[in-house]
């Protein structure tokens, strides 16, 4: 029988919310490496990765009774962490999404000939990629998202999503091609 | 979904390469649950201290009742020794019956149960104290009470103790994180 993915770890999640340290510091050991790779490739250092990753956590155990298995917990934290790390870029005024036009729509297809399968190459190709970029190919292609729920974070429209993807993507593309 | 993204949302966890340093990060935010999040000893989650902190009701009930009953009479004082002594005799065997467990069991460091048997004489000498205060007869009801609160204190040691007991207990269930 299959248990149901949002309730993942419940009776940890449970005895978080009634107060007991040693749990959350279990249910933090799972979960700090993934959270901090988050962290990484949303903010691009080490420091600042520090603090929103324990901010995150802090949040999320003082917060925990709202925590509903509406998704896993995972994904619950996951999401506090990327909404911390979009508002730090924020207030350094880093941009979030690509400066140019929303209206320009791209739909052709990735030249699938060429090795963009290289998961180094595509690494280092994301890691040339311009901030905004950068942060909805994060979104999409490794965080896991869908174009509505990249909208909410970014506070953008679906279509734009949409779009700035297409192009943050055949960027993308383009610098793994030149590698 | 063209091929290109498929391969990478399916190779995701190959762009988690960096490791936190967790004992920093947790210090931090155990800190900071610490200072705002006062917590709260759950006494009644352990059917163990609920059965023992009954017991404590019940015969702290049973005295109280029995004094205010007989206090109507002139063997106020000796019967009320009398109730002091059941409860003595009944607290005494349950005590020391808790401080073998502890001194006998193996999964209790040294450091911890020399902790916890200093703690037990404090609370013995008090004890001695409060004896002493009701052979006097100054404040029955007050001194009852307080007797009271003492074995309250020793079994809320207990209960921490088995506390770390069963956090040593923890079987590795919850091995990985779902996201």
């Amino acid at each position: 029988m299959k248990t149901d993915i949002r309730f993942t770890h419940r009776d940890l999640v449970e005895k978080c919310k009634s107060g007991h340290p040693g749990s959350q510091y279990k249910l933090y050991s799972l979960y700090v490496d993934a959270m901090y790779n988050i962290g990484m490739r949303m903010l691009g250092n080490k420091e600042d990765t520090e603090d929103i990753v324990q901010d995150s956590f802090i949040d999320a155990f003082k917060n925990l009774s709202r925590f509903k298995y509406q998704s896993s917990f995972g994904a619950w934290l996951k999401r506090i962490v990327i909404n911390k790390s979009i508002n730090h870029l924020k207030t350094k005024r880093i941009p979030v999404v690509p400066m140019e036009s929303h209206e320009y729509h791209l739909t052709e297809e990735v030249d699938e000939h060429v090795d963009v399968m290289d998961i180094s190459k595509v690494k280092k190709g994301i890691a040339q990629l311009p901030t905004g970029y950068k942060q909805i190919i994060n979104l999409y292609l490794i965080e896991g998202y869908d174009h509505i729920e990249i909208g909410e974070i970014l506070d953008i429209s679906t279509s734009t999503s949409k779009s700035q993807y297409h192009r943050a993507k055949k960027k993308l593309v383009e610098l793994i091609q030149k590698l | 979904m063209d091929n290109f993204e498929k391969h990478i949302r399916e190779h995701a966890t190959e762009f988690d390469e960096h490791k936190a340093d967790t004992a920093k990060l947790w210090e931090n935010i155990a800190k900071e649950l610490k200072t705002e999040e006062p917590k709260v000893i759950p006494l009644w989650k352990s059917p163990m201290i609920r059965i023992a902190a009954s017991v404590v009701l019940l015969l702290g009930l049973a005295g109280y009742i029995g004094m205010s009953v007989l206090g109507m009479g002139n063997t106020e004082t000796q019967y009320a020794s009398k109730e002091l002594l059941d409860i003595d005799m009944h607290y005494k065997g349950l005590v020391s019956y808790q401080v073998e467990l502890v001194k006998n069991n193996p999964k209790l460091s040294d450091g911890d149960k020399t902790e916890f048997l200093s703690f037990m004489d404090e609370l013995d000498e008090e004890y001695e104290q409060l004896r002493v205060e009701m052979r006097n007869n100054l404040d029955n009801e007050r001194v009852l009470e307080a007797i009271i609160s003492n074995y309250k204190q020793r079994i809320a040691l207990i209960e921490q103790l088995l506390q770390q007991i069963n956090e040593s207990n923890i079987i590795k269930e919850d091995y990985g994180y779902t996201l």
